[in-house]
């Protein structure tokens, strides 16, 4: 009962299904066949019972220290290791229990504390009645410290040295150089986490609460007209999680709710930052720019479950709310802003979601399934004309907020049929319509079906191949006009293109009871845009995955894995607003290789080694074909990784562990591969932020056990 | 290896490769495979049609195959001498983002006595050409595989054995060595866009024997690979020479790029602006240093800015057209009181249908609304003073709904107003914000409207009225369409000027040329074109100037207006000392007035400062000779076309 992961948007998505596993009841996704299903009214389940797990009381467990040099002199390692400080660093690990005769137990554990990835939790509680759990986890993304910029933080502003010189384009710009700093962009979650959890007989509740803060840097574009530079904009922000559920269940039913509040607190106001160039136009000095704004949201979900004699119902509501009326910045800050119409957004949105689902066993052999899903989002903020200043340069007339409503709806249909104890076919149908407002089609539609044979040759061979097509269609293609500059009319967004999909997969797999296993799985798609002169028109994929593992012993082990993919896009464009003129090609291709061994109980079962080796390679190439054909520049990230361990048995309680993680990686955007912070007149850039290192960790762990 | 690059000639591939490597041997001196009899060859040739079929490669050297017919598609063989020209197409951003496409020039062959590269005439009126060599690496330019190529090939300027002469003419293909046709253009203008002024523009070569007269032609030299003057690249050396004397805006880019949806890239002036193009008429810009415009190094941001919508609004009649689509003005009734015009005036706007039910002094969009009135069309107008009235600042008589009554007095009758007819002609401009009609007092912005006129009669309005001579549409040929304003909103060039520039102007007794000292219209337009007036020394005139027809139209008959005998309405020309020279006299020695023409015109009865007795009696007899249809008429011996 200790999720970690829910945030503002994953926690408005909990699903139903997660709510049905968590109220201790079976799996909703089951199709007929599942364990749920299975006649055990006349199981003696006594028989089930495990008679040598003997729980055993009393304090026990491991605790351990550690220390480790980490080579972070480019901190894009930290993602791999967790931390980013270079140099020695330390952390602690626990696993600690007791229990006492009465089946009251409390945990402790930690797992590499004293890293930016470091997680803690203290649990107590009757496990099956009542819990409460305190809990820590530090999450982090380091992108590079090799950004140069001569902009300096503090608070909400970013401004330049006091004898910065502007200049019309970057080369010109006198102290530019003397004035460049290296600035790290990464950034650091701390998550706090507190969850109770009471279950009786025919009920279960749950509340927890969730604080996490956020702390960074991450890039901005700063533009005025024509000129931008990028900026290192800082993150402070905190979002603060409350929920609370309750579920009631008997024999057959299940029936609940669950509601959440969230509230989003950023402690930036505003982002400015002062103009690094001459002014186009007038005195546009210093720039202004909105940031993310404090928000709420409330969510309320009702859940319903019948199920028996093979069939089962599925019932669900949610309401959701989004809030936000942060108070609006003046529309510039250079000369005066034209008025506002009112003084915040008063923002207001609200969703509506409803499933439907029913499985069954019609006869033998046969089980059917039909849903239906609704969601819909209303977008109640008031439309008001707001002034329009182009970058904090010129004022460009009025725009009125677009709504973007959406309506989804989904009905699903689907049977599975097992023809013999070794085949059966799965199979469905699917129609999707949206209903938009402000895009350029008003609704889309989608037909799918899908098949997919399933057929074990042999206790040991199976295999399966799914065919997969799709093909949507929409009202008529009306450009929007609400933008600035109308659209070429022969572009089709290829998000509301009409678009026939087809996908074949094939799959196989060797799973003896002999030490040797395997499986492999091809798969290839096909997506044409058919209606579209100008826009995305065609995307093909092809993939295939292989994994072997092979026990020599108990000792040791192998394993190994190769995974493909490719993908080939093309679009045509257009650049006299008329029909295609000029054609683009990408070619993504990548590849993951892995290969591990594990050799346990050397030593008289004193030491135990592992090592993973993996190899990972993504690139992609583009070429602009107008006759003449321009290829892009590099643009790929390749990583080579070893991860290595050793434990050795000490004595009876106490163990060491050595570490080695050695990591290759290279990437490269041909947007700023080989640049300088100059090497653009219009735009000041951070520079190149490729990746090349070379880096090692080595850690020593000793460990207790009590 | 052999490349074919022109799909069409798949079928016959093998062929033409025998055919070629044939030709291109040349020393055993076999002819090869005879061809397909190309007909009997041309007797009269009037023009040349040149069919280029298609450009050939072997090793990297191109042949091109063409066929030269007359008018009446019969083969022309002999062709003493021809040139060719190639060069390649960088498309558009190719060079770097924002720049316009441009053409690479790799080389210009001639072929006469003797060939730079290698010329056979099939004696069936097809003809090969193959270059000295491959293009690549031609004046140190990369042949780049895919990229849109031009050859050009003109002949003409000369004659055939037999002594027929051959007009010059131009011809091009565009192609490209993978697949049929080229993937990207730059056709923007044709030389038709340019001759609505120029007649025949030609360059390169003695006068009237230019030997380049088309624009794809003209761009295949003029450009950075082969001018060392950056001025000289095609785009910013015709910017440039016109940015003076242009006889009519220069903010309208579409006088020259006119709409042609023919042509793929006819709306680049909007939607690729250039610092190379766009400096060359806003000259007090220099982009990278930053004067005159915000510093900018590159063409990449031009569009960010100066959005095709944009451009147009500015540089195009655009916005004009929509404020003038707002408001009419039409003088619906008049009739003669005495000397008084009484007349009545309707403002409507024609996008809604609807009249502006106030009169024009109620209306707060109409910063100006004149009405002049003159009399005596039978005498080319009684008067040089017509008299007016300024709407915006009169009470209507009476009126209501639209239709509002006023008159103007003082009129200088005729002989028998009762038969004769007068003209009202009407003038104004309006207050605008971009492409509204807004209150005069909330801005500074105003539109001229078109001028236009009525005819009258004593008791109603008419539709003939004074002979038509020019037309707004043949002056706007040069002039756009009354977008030349005199005395601050006059463009109705047909029949507004006349009512004050008529008979009753009076040229200088004492000057060299009479007909560039007076204002009356006929002799003030001959003289101002041709050059001789002391107030427009500078004038340029950019046609032929013996070409009647781009000035005068033609009559209900259809025959030009230029011809001989005049009409009886005009009238002698009057001298400041009271004499006056007769009518015909008068305006052919506006261009004609040497010593010679003179003594030919008073030998053939022309008066010449006489008294208004004998330049009225009707002595001349110009038209005789000169008369239309006669053995030298007027409209024969100019270069009319």
């Amino acid at each position: 009962m200790f999720a970690i992961h829910k945030n503002i948007k994953t926690g408005q998505r909990l699903s139903v299904l997660a709510l049905a596993i968590s109220a201790g009841i079976s799996p909703a996704l089951a199709d007929g066949y599942g364990l749920q299903n299975a006649n055990r009214g006349k199981a003696d389940t006594s028989k089930w019972e495990c008679k040598r797990c003997t729980s055993e009381s009393g304090f026990k467990g491991s605790i351990g220290i550690g220390a480790a040099y980490n080579d972070a002199s480019d901190i894009h390692f930290g993602n791999t290791t967790g931390t980013d400080t270079d140099g020695a660093v330390g952390h602690l690990e626990a696993d600690l229990i007791n229990k006492s005769e009465s089946g009251y137990e409390t945990s402790f554990t930690a797992n590499k504390l004293g890293y930016d990835t470091g997680s803690a939790k203290v649990e107590t509680g009757m496990p099956g009645h009542y819990q409460i759990a305190l809990g820590y986890r530090g999450l982090a993304n380091y992108d590079t410290n090799a950004a140069l910029t001569p902009y300096l933080n503090s608070g909400d502003d970013l401004y330049l040295p006091s004898n910065w010189q502007t200049g019309a384009i970057t080369s010109q710009m006198p102290s530019l150089f003397d004035d460049i700093n290296y600035v790290e962009l990464k950034s650091q979650r701390d998550l706090f986490l507190l969850d109770a959890q009471y279950k009786g007989t025919f009920y279960q509740a749950d509340i927890n609460y969730q604080h996490e803060k956020r702390e960074g840097k991450r890039v901005f574009s700063g533009n005025f007209l024509t000129n931008s530079a990028m900026l290192a904009e800082a993150i402070d922000d905190t979002t603060d999680e409350f929920g609370a559920k309750i579920y009631f269940n008997g024999k057959g039913w299940l029936a609940g709710i669950d509601s959440s509040f969230s509230q989003y607190k950023n402690d930036h106001n505003s982002l400015t930052w002062q103009n690094a160039f001459s002014p186009t136009f007038g005195a546009a000095y210093t720039g202004q720019s909105a940031v993310s704004p404090d928000n709420k949201a409330y969510r309320i979900g009702a859940n319903a479950q019948l199920s028996g004699n093979g069939h089962q119902i599925l019932v669900h509501m949610g309401l959701a709310s989004f809030t936000q009326d942060e108070a609006f910045l003046p529309a510039t800050i250079n000369g005066p802003s034209p008025a506002l119409p009112v003084t915040n957004l008063d923002g207001k949105v609200d969703t509506t979601d409803m499933k439907l689902k029913y499985t069954g066993r019609v006869i033998r052999g046969l089980s059917v399934r039909a849903s239906y899903d609704y969601s819909d989002r209303d977008n109640k903020t008031a439309r008001n004309p707001y002034p329009q200043v182009i970058t904090d340069s010129y004022y460009a007339g009025t725009a009125i907020n677009p709504e973007y409503d959406r309506t989804k709806q989904q009905a699903k249909l689907g049977a599975k049929y097992r023809f013999s104890r070794a085949i059966y076919l799965d199979s469905g149908y699917q129609y999707d319509h949206n209903d938009f407002s402000d895009l350029d089609r008003d609704s889309l539609q989608q037909n799918s079906l899908f098949a997919r044979l399933s057929y074990s040759i042999s206790p040991a061979w199976s295999t399966w191949i799914k065919a997969d097509f799709s093909d949507r269609t929409g009202s008529a293609y009306n450009a929007v006009s609400t933008t600035n500059s109308p659209s070429n009319p022969y572009l089709r967004k290829s998000y509301l293109a009409d678009r026939k999909r087809q996908e074949y997969q094939l799959s196989v797999s060797y799973s003896p009871t002999s030490p040797f296993s395997a499986s492999a799985n091809v798969r290839i798609s096909q997506d044409d845009y058919d209606d579209t002169l100008v826009g995305l028109t065609k995307v093909d994929a092809q993939g295939y995955d292989i994994s072997a593992n092979y026990m020599f012993s108990d000792e040791l082990s192998i394993n190994a894995y190769l995974n493909q993919d490719w993908r080939d896009s093309d679009q045509a464009g257009s650049s006299n607003f008329s029909l295609p003129n000029w054609y683009a090609n990408t070619d993504e291709k990548s590849t993951l290789v892995g290969a591990g061994i594990d050799y346990i109980h050397l030593l008289d079962k004193k030491l135990d080694l592992g090592f993973d080796y993996t190899y990972s390679d993504g690139q992609s190439d583009t070429e602009i074909t107008q006759g003449l054909t321009s290829p892009y520049g590099d643009y790929f990230a390749e990583k080579h990784n070893i991860n290595a361990f050793a434990t050795y048995q000490l004595g009876e309680q106490m163990a060491l562990r050595f570490d080695w993680i050695f990591e290759h990686y290279k990437d490269s955007d041909w947007l700023n591969q080989g640049l300088t912070v100059d090497s653009i007149p219009n735009v000041l850039i951070f520079g190149d932020l490729s990746h090349d290192y070379n880096a090692h960790y080595l850690g020593l762990t000793f460990s207790y056990q009590l | 290896m052999k490349r074919v690059t022109q799909s069409l000639a798949i079928k016959s591939i093998p062929l033409m490769l025998i055919a070629m490597l044939a030709g291109c041997s040349g020393d055993d001196g076999n002819p090869g495979n005879p061809g397909e009899p190309g007909g009997p060859p041309a007797s009269e040739i009037n023009s040349l049609d040149i069919t280029v079929n298609e450009v050939l490669f072997d090793s990297g050297v191109a042949t091109v195959n063409y066929r030269i017919t007359n008018e009446a598609d019969e083969p022309v063989v002999g062709i003493p001498s021809a040139t060719y020209i190639a060069a390649q197409l960088l498309p558009q951003g190719y060079t770097n983002a924002g720049n316009a496409s441009e053409w690479q020039y790799f080389t210009a062959e001639s072929c006469s006595s003797s060939c730079d590269g290698e010329f056979v005439d099939h004696k069936n009126g097809k003809y090969s050409y193959t270059f000295s060599g491959p293009f690549d690496g031609m004046n140190d330019i990369t042949y780049i595989d895919g990229a849109t190529q031009r050859v050009v090939i003109k002949v003409g300027g000369d004659s055939l054995p037999d002594g027929t002469a051959l007009p010059i003419t131009n011809q091009y293909l565009d192609w490209q060595d993978e697949g049929s046709e080229p993937a990207y253009t730059r056709d923007i203008l044709d030389i038709q866009s340019c001759n609505t002024c120029h007649d025949d523009l030609a360059f390169h070569g003695p006068a009237g024997k230019g030997k380049y007269n088309e624009v794809q032609a003209c761009v295949t030299c003029h450009n950075l690979a082969k001018v060392s003057n950056p001025g000289n690249v095609f785009a910013p050396m015709v910017h440039t020479k016109h940015l003076t004397g242009f006889p009519v805006s220069l903010a309208d880019c579409q006088t020259c790029h006119a709409p042609d949806e023919e042509l793929a890239q006819n709306m680049n002036w909007a939607r690729v602006p250039t610092m190379e193009a766009c400096g060359s008429c806003h000259t007090n810009i220099d982009f990278p240093a930053g004067q005159g415009h915000p510093t900018q190094v590159d063409n990449s941001s031009c569009v960010a800015c100066h959005n095709p919508d944009w451009t147009i609004n500015a540089h195009s009649q655009e916005a004009t057209d929509a404020v003038l689509g707002h408001f009419k003005a039409e003088i619906v009734s008049a009739e003669l009181n005495g000397d008084t015009v009484n007349f009545a005036v309707r403002l409507s706007n024609p996008a809604t249908n609807e009249v502006y039910s106030s009169s024009a002094d109620k209306l707060n969009f109409i910063n100006d609304l004149r009405v002049y009135a003159n009399w005596g069309i039978s005498v080319d107008y009684t008067t040089r003073s017509a008299k007016s009235i300024k709407l915006q600042d009169a009470t209507p008589i009476s009126g209501s709904n639209g239709v509002y009554h006023y008159r103007i007095a003082g009129l200088t009758l005729s002989a028998d107003p009762a038969t004769d007819k007068g003209a009202l002609a009407l003038q104004g401009k309006l207050c605008n914000d971009n492409a509204m009609l807004v209150d005069c007092a909330e801005t500074d912005s105003t539109t001229i409207i078109k001028s236009s006129h009525q005819f009258f009669s004593a008791t109603a309005v008419t539709d003939l009225g004074r002979r038509v001579v020019v037309t707004n549409e043949t002056c706007g040929s040069c002039h756009g369409d009354q977008q030349l304003n005199y005395h601050g909103s006059r463009n109705d060039l047909e029949q507004q000027c006349q009512l004050c520039h008529n008979p009753n102007m009076l040229a200088d007794a004492s000057a060299t040329n009479p007909g560039a000292s007076t204002a009356d219209y006929k002799h003030l337009a001959h003289t101002l074109h041709a050059g001789s007036r002391e107030s427009y020394p500078n004038i340029n005139y950019p046609g032929k100037i013996g070409n009647c027809a781009q000035c005068h139209t033609t009559d209900a008959a259809g025959v030009l207006t230029a011809a001989l005998p005049l009409n009886k309405a005009v009238q002698p020309l009057a001298f400041s000392d009271g004499t006056f020279t007769s009518a015909t006299s008068a305006i052919c020695s506006d261009c004609h007035l040497s010593d010679t023409a003179i003594s030919h015109m008073t030998q053939q009865g022309g008066v010449f400062k006489g008294t208004e007795a004998d330049a009225t009696a009707g002595t001349e007899s110009c038209a005789t000779c000169h008369g239309q249809g006669a053995t030298v008429d007027v409209l024969k011996v100019h270069p009319i076309q």
